[in-house]
């Protein structure tokens, strides 16, 4: 049997699925869109329950909304768990109004009964029950209270067997529904039918002369189109069974109101913005984030030693422990040495989430960004991105808008990640010694320029948003609780391991063994003479514009900065050394044609070309298709290409000028 | 300004109170998440919190909180109430 759980944003589903399926769940992705799908098995039975994405309605508007019609019209559940935020009773029964127009019995899930209490306001579940003529259970999803009745009632057979027959549209209306019968040949024939009458394309049956004729009588009835009658008729009777069954209302300003003065406060929103990023960079990028990835590396490097004296003595060959030291260790480990950043990273997320706050970042900054066609949310990913482009994407699954969000996924790579201070420090210090302050700083400039030029160039011309509205929800402020934030960061550490590690262990392997065999698949030769040479021989000619001659060694260290871009660095140490730079990397024969404007040129492009493969593992998860991951990251090194060709263009004039 | 004076919503200040009297059909989609969320005929909104750079504006309507953009603001016409 299949459950489906149904309810608006916000109202404590996802808490309510982890206790009714404990441990039992599985992530998958909706096939076609990029919207996650859980499944889970009901503890003690043969019960799978979905959870299916929040919404507010059964409109076909946005992708959530789709997806859960799709599911509750074309796959079926057996069941529908729908739950109702109590402390937006009006809002939660709109949608409950249409869920009960389908074929599959629904229970009603009343929760946040304590947070009712605390506000003063009482509602009378037995009287809500025979209004809409379906079990009404009030339960706590937060304090685990009345979910038992919950199962007891949707595992009763007769729950299960129970036919929805509530007409909630006046005479006039519910006497043109009865046509329903014979005209709809599907399943769901009310709800098919509303739709119908109300001009859904999606469905024949709105072209049908019956289905017309009526729109036509109740349109001259109500003397305005059917859209706007349906939804006001829905919206009365919901008023109606609201005042049946609310018991008390008290009208003080509530919590919320006051900590909104302070938060959203003309004067003071901004700052207080700046002072909680602050404190969320430094601790899991900053001071922290450095400290356990340092702590991280050294284990690591720990591992591949003892790996390395196991495997000899063991007598395995050279090329089987490199394999596994420097491919599959060194790669894998080049991931799992952002696991414990990013679990402090997901934490705050999590609770800034929760809370409620990050509702009002975008709240702030939305008409800011709005300009370039993004997000307020997307400011949070760019902040992030300073430290880590990983952990940065995938905050971008907070944005509501799919086209604001597949933008700022694309653009946040964009911003120069920790992990590429080492190439600023190392080619500033060395061409710019006087000024290589200045010379970072004008970098995180070319940035934010190149950021805002290509947000308007992907407005105008990819996405084509011009204006897409903003509307959403903003929720009261809650306490979190551990548990939920617990399972969250749990769940999105598990996702990042299992996912971008894959895509990390692949890539390094195969870079590892074009970097350790020749083209007659010798081992153990010197490096100019590996397949990675001559791919970097290959592709020389696409840096000689910005580098003003044939360098393979720094072609070749500008492509495995696609494993990890400090790789950039010390591919170019080893190569360097290799070739006998012993005075450093810049007087060794191989690197000795840089020059002020090819090195500028060289930073920008690897600032802005294709991220990290971790990065681009966060993408492809993010951006749900590999084809928009390919274009994405085609686009980017276009970007910088073309960037760093101007860059060396315009410096060499100056260089002779 | 004047009670009773049917105007767009997006004209009203913070504090102030109105009923709403229609729902502009141009944008199709758009209007179809403003009577989803329970922007209808009838319903009496407030203008609750303005974000500090003036737009968008957070309305109070069926005991929760709603943040629209002035421009969609301006498909909404209103009584004013007080």
């Amino acid at each position: 049997m299949k459950v489906a759980l149904v309810g608006n944003q916000n109202c404590g589903k996802t808490t309510l699925f982890n206790l009714l399926t404990g441990s039992n769940q599985k992530i998958g992705n909706w096939p076609g869109v990029t919207i996650e799908r859980k499944e889970g098995e009901l503890i003690h039975s043969n019960i799978t329950v979905v959870d299916l994405p929040g919404i507010y309605s059964l409109s076909p508007y946005t992708s959530e909304e789709i997806v859960s019609r799709d599911f509750l019209l074309n796959e079926g559940a057996d069941l529908i768990i729908n739950i109702v935020d109590a402390t937006s009773l009006e809002r939660s029964l709109y949608l409950t109004s249409q869920l009960l127009e389908l074929d599959a019995p629904v229970v009603v899930a009343l929760n946040m009964a304590d947070l009712l209490e605390k506000k003063g306001i009482v509602i009378d579940a037995e009287i809500l029950s025979k209004e809409l003529g379906v079990p009404v259970v009030t339960i706590s999803a937060l304090k685990n209270t009345g979910v038992d009745k919950l199962v007891e009632i949707l595992t009763d057979k007769k729950t299960q067997k129970k036919k929805n027959n509530i007409k909630i549209f006046p005479k006039n209306i519910e006497n043109e529904l009865k046509n329903a019968e014979n005209i709809v040949k599907s399943e769901n024939k009310r709800f098919v039918f509303v739709k119908a009458l109300e001009g859904d394309e999606l469905f024949n049956e709105s072209k049908n002369k019956e289905v017309t004729r009526s729109r036509e009588i109740i349109e001259k009835l109500y003397g305005y189109d059917i859209e706007q009658v349906i939804a006001n008729e829905r919206y009365n009777k919901i008023v109606e069974i609201r005042d049946k069954c609310l018991k008390k209302i008290s009208k003080k300003q509530t919590v919320t109101d006051k900590l909104d003065k302070v938060f959203l406060n003309k004067w003071f929103a901004i700052p207080i913005f700046v002072l909680i990023m602050t404190g969320v960079y430094l601790l899991s990028v900053g001071v922290v984030g450095n400290y356990t990835i340092e702590l991280m590396e050294s284990f690591i490097t720990l591992v591949s030693e003892w790996v390395t004296t196991g495997l000899e003595n063991l007598g395995a060959s050279a090329w089987s422990i490199s394999l596994l030291v420097d491919g599959v260790i060194a790669g894998v480990g080049a991931v799992l040495a952002f696991v414990p950043q990013l679990i402090i990273m997901f934490l705050c997320i999590s609770l800034l989430e929760t809370t409620g706050y990050m509702s009002r970042i975008s709240f702030i900054f939305d008409k800011l960004f709005r300009s370039f066609g993004l997000s307020g949310k997307s400011l949070v990913p760019f902040i992030v991105g300073s430290g880590c482009s990983v952990p940065a994407i995938m905050t971008c699954r907070t944005i509501e808008d799919e086209k604001e969000k597949q933008m700022t996924v694309m653009l946040t790579p964009f911003i120069p990640c920790s992990a590429k201070l080492p190439i600023i420090a190392l080619f500033a210090g060395f061409f710019f010694p006087n000024n290589s302050g200045l010379v970072s700083a004008s970098l995180y400039f070319f940035a934010i320029v190149v950021i805002v030029l290509l947000a308007l160039f992907l407005k105008r011309f990819v996405f084509k948003s011009q204006n897409n509205s903003f509307i959403s929800e903003l929720p009261e402020y809650k306490a979190p609780s551990v548990k939920y934030v617990s399972k969250d960061v749990f769940d999105k550490t598990r996702d990042f391991i299992s996912r971008a590690g894959t895509i990390i262990l692949f890539c390094s392997v195969i870079i590892w063994f074009l970097s350790s065999f020749s083209l007659k698949f010798e081992y153990g030769i010197p490096i100019e003479n590996s397949i990675l040479a001559g791919i970097g021989k290959l592709f020389s000619w696409f840096f000689y514009p910005m580098l003003g001659e044939l360098n393979w060694a720094a072609s070749v260290s500008a492509i495995q900065g696609l494993i990890a871009k400090e790789q950039v660095v010390s591919s170019m140490t080893v190569i360097s050394g290799v070739a006998g730079g012993e005075a450093g990397i810049f007087s060794s024969a191989v690197f000795a044609g840089f020059n002020p404007a090819s090195a500028y040129a060289f930073m920008v492009f690897n600032l802005f070309s294709a991220p990290c493969f971790g990065a681009i593992g966060a993408m492809r998860s993010e951006l749900g298709s590999a084809k928009k991951t390919w274009l994405a990251v085609l686009l980017q090194t276009a970007v910088a290409w073309v960037m760093a060709c101007l860059v060396f263009g315009v410096g060499s004039l100056f260089l002779m000028g | 300004m004047e009670e009773n004076k049917i105007v767009s919503l997006s004209d009203l200040k913070k504090g102030m109170s109105a009923r709403v009297v229609n729902v502009q059909s141009q944008n199709k989609a758009l209007r179809r998440r403003f009577l989803d969320m329970g922007i209808t005929q009838g319903v009496i909104v407030k203008i609750k919190k303005i974000a500090p750079l003036g737009d968008p504006i957070s309305i109070e309507l069926r005991g929760y909180e709603l943040c629209i953009r002035k421009s969609d603001m301006k498909n909404i016409d209103v009584e004013v109430i007080q």
